[in-house]
């Protein structure tokens, strides 16, 4: 299997599970189209293409293009810190509210992924929250959550 | 209405000091985004639409345009100085505009890039005044059928010059038209997909998703692997180009204006195709072709005059017909449905402020980067010298702080980080998400002209081709439809980033 087998396979299960999501809202007929037949179009059209890509996928496969790792010899373990790091501030921006909940999401940020000194992870972080603080909830009033503090 | 009273009523708009205000910062960020590689201006302009909610649309428009046209300016700079493209519109100008700074001709490369740029900008600015308003005239007359077939046109032609396989494209775009479906049905208020989540009733946000598609999932990919930076060490200087540097450039920039116009305008072309097209034309017509690579001047001033002619060309399609023919014109078309203002042909007569406002601020806007440019260059070296590690979180956190501030919710800052791993995927499969948000946008006028032009048609699929407009547009959206299927033809389409 390669990479274009895969997703296309991806792909045309998600293309048919939109067609089958779509029957509820009824597709109505061709002079009267009702809510689902734009989607029951969208998904059908996904089927179709990804077959269309499987089958080269597949052609190429028997060329010999075999699966390509998408991750190896490459950092990957960053970017599921920065997801892990994202969702975190989802949980956290309410309950802490934004100030605190930023300084800590950039001074993980800043120590996990290419670890810098403290004393820069300290300045950049307290700096940046404070200074955006400042830009979108006292002048642009972008009503961000406050925390135990009020702030 | 008469041009003359028309740009003087945007020059009068333009000139206030709020728009001057807005139009400056819009530049300065354009630039900023387009020197730093890894945040282009989609991901820019999605970051900073939710703050732009406080403001009058005129202002607003008039800040959005400026990072566009400011991000083909400022992505010059580290093409030249550091060989790595900070904006796709730039890739070409690293070929000879690096070798010049190689050879200790980086300021010229700077200044003529620059004066190229405003010349194009300012060029395309008087075509965008002359063309939209008759354009808009005729788009008048323009019913579903047209509508459907023109939007058909756009997301066929972007699914065209999109890299790799057009199926991925095509793909692609199904899925931005079955997103585009999520939330109320516009005709029978049926709400779509939104399994109960009231964020989700008026559809998908553009903003969430272009922030999670190239902004989150850009920075995971540059954090796997940060490239290193060399940026051209010593003092630049002769930024003003010599005599010779302006008579072998001139007609590069004239020929790269017209091109980059043109292709502009068409759905799916943009900056990215029109610095291309200019290259190989400039190196066609050269006496000396052999030489493009060692840094020739025509292959800076060609390219940079064409990406820059190509924002303004752009803008002829959003505010005339209402549809945008990339994914930057999608977000603005995004933008003035979020302030109340209906893109299409009724614009120019219902908004005239806003149209001859944001035109006239264009010609500012060019000045105001020209003026910028030259003077902050050493400004911009400093930035191109923070290392990503550090500038990676900010721009994490400029996206979150946008995709809360839409609606003070949570849930579009899930909405962003789903998209960003959805995107980071989908680049490492190779798939292009221009062509997805595109459709996003376009879906929900696509459904309504499809089911409004069934219903005219009675259910017949041919009544397009009984609209001679609508059917000759068709005839277009087919071929780009079949043309990869001839052999040869996609062999050579340039890999493009759109």
């Amino acid at each position: 299997m390669n990479r274009d087998q895969l997703s296309s396979g991806v792909f045309f299960l998600s293309g048919c599970l939109i067609c089958y999501s779509s029957l509820p809202y009824k597709l109505g007929s061709l002079a009267a189209p009702e809510s689902g037949l734009m989607p029951f179009l969208s998904g059908a059209a996904i089927c179709l293409l990804a077959a269309i890509g499987f089958v080269t996928a597949t052609l190429r496969r028997l060329k010999g293009e075999r699966w390509a790792a998408l991750l190896r010899g490459r950092a990957w373990q960053r970017g599921l810190l920065i997801v892990v790091a994202l969702l975190a501030f989802v949980f956290l921006l309410k309950p802490l509210g934004f100030l605190l909940t930023t300084v800590l999401f950039i001074a993980f940020l800043l120590r996990a992924i290419v670890p810098q000194k403290w004393p820069l992870v300290v300045v950049v972080s307290v700096l940046t929250a404070t200074f955006a603080y400042l830009v979108f909830e006292v002048w642009l009033k972008a009503q961000l959550p406050t925390g135990p503090l009020g702030i | 209405m008469d041009i003359l009273p028309s740009i003087g009523m945007g020059f009068q708009t333009a000139l206030q000091p709020i728009n001057l205000f807005f139009c400056f910062v819009g530049v300065l960020t354009g630039t900023l985004v387009g020197v730093l590689p890894g945040l282009g201006p989609v991901a820019a302009m999605s970051l900073l639409l939710p703050t732009t909610f406080h403001i009058s649309p005129v202002s607003a428009i008039i800040m959005l345009a400026g990072i566009y046209y400011g991000a083909m300016y400022g992505g010059s700079t580290t093409s030249i100085l550091v060989n790595i493209p900070g904006e796709s519109a730039s890739v070409v100008t690293c070929l000879d505009g690096y070798q010049m700074a190689r050879q200790g001709r980086a300021g010229p490369a700077l200044g003529i890039s620059a004066f190229g740029s405003f010349i194009a900008g300012t060029l395309a600015t008087v075509g965008l005044m002359l063309a939209a308003p008759p354009l808009a005239r005729m788009a008048i007359k323009f019913g579903g059928p047209e509508y459907f077939a023109l939007i058909l046109l756009g997301l066929t032609t972007v699914t065209f010059l999109a890299s790799g396989p057009m199926w991925k494209s095509l793909l692609m775009a199904a899925l931005g038209l079955f997103l585009g479906c999520v939330g109320m049905d516009v005709k029978t208020g049926l709400s779509r997909f939104t399994f109960g989540i009231i964020e989700l009733f008026d559809g998908i946000g553009l903003v969430p998703v272009a922030m999670g598609l190239f902004g989150i999932a850009e920075v995971l990919l540059n954090v796997e692997q940060p490239e290193e930076r060399s940026v051209v060490e010593g003092k630049i200087t002769n930024l003003l180009p010599t005599r010779e540097d302006w008579a072998a450039s001139l007609w590069p920039m004239l020929r790269g204006t017209a091109l980059g116009f043109f292709l502009g305008i068409l759905p799916g072309g943009g900056a990215v195709i029109a610095s291309f097209a200019s290259y190989a034309v400039e190196k066609r017509v050269s006496k000396h072709p052999e030489k493009f690579g060692t840094g020739m001047i025509e292959g800076v001033a060609g390219p940079e005059a064409a990406n820059n002619a190509a924002t303004g060309g752009a803008f002829v399609p959003l505010l005339t017909l209402g549809i945008p023919s990339n994914a930057v014109m999608a977000l603005l078309l995004g933008a003035l449905i979020i302030y109340g203002v209906q893109p299409g042909p009724r614009l120019v007569a219902e908004h005239p402020q806003l149209f001859w406002g944001v035109v006239a601020s264009m010609y500012v806007g060019n000045v105001m980067l020209l003026v910028l440019n030259l003077p902050l260059i050493g400004m911009w070296v400093q930035i191109l010298k923070v290392p990503y590690p550090i500038l990676f979180p900010l721009i994490l956190l400029f996206c979150l702080i946008g995709a809360y501030s839409l609606n003070n919710s949570i849930t579009e800052i899930g909405i962003m980080i789903l998209f960003g791993v959805l995107g980071y995927f989908l680049k490492k499969l190779e798939y292009e998400p221009a062509p997805l948000i595109l459709a996003l946008v376009l879906g929900p006028m696509m459904e309504l002209s499809f089911r409004q032009s069934l219903a005219m048609g009675d259910g017949n699929l041919l009544f397009f081709f009984t609209r001679p407009i609508s059917a000759i547009i068709m005839v277009i959206a087919i071929f780009f439809l079949v043309l990869p299927l001839i052999p040869g033809v996609t062999k050579n389409k340039p890999a493009v980033d759109l």
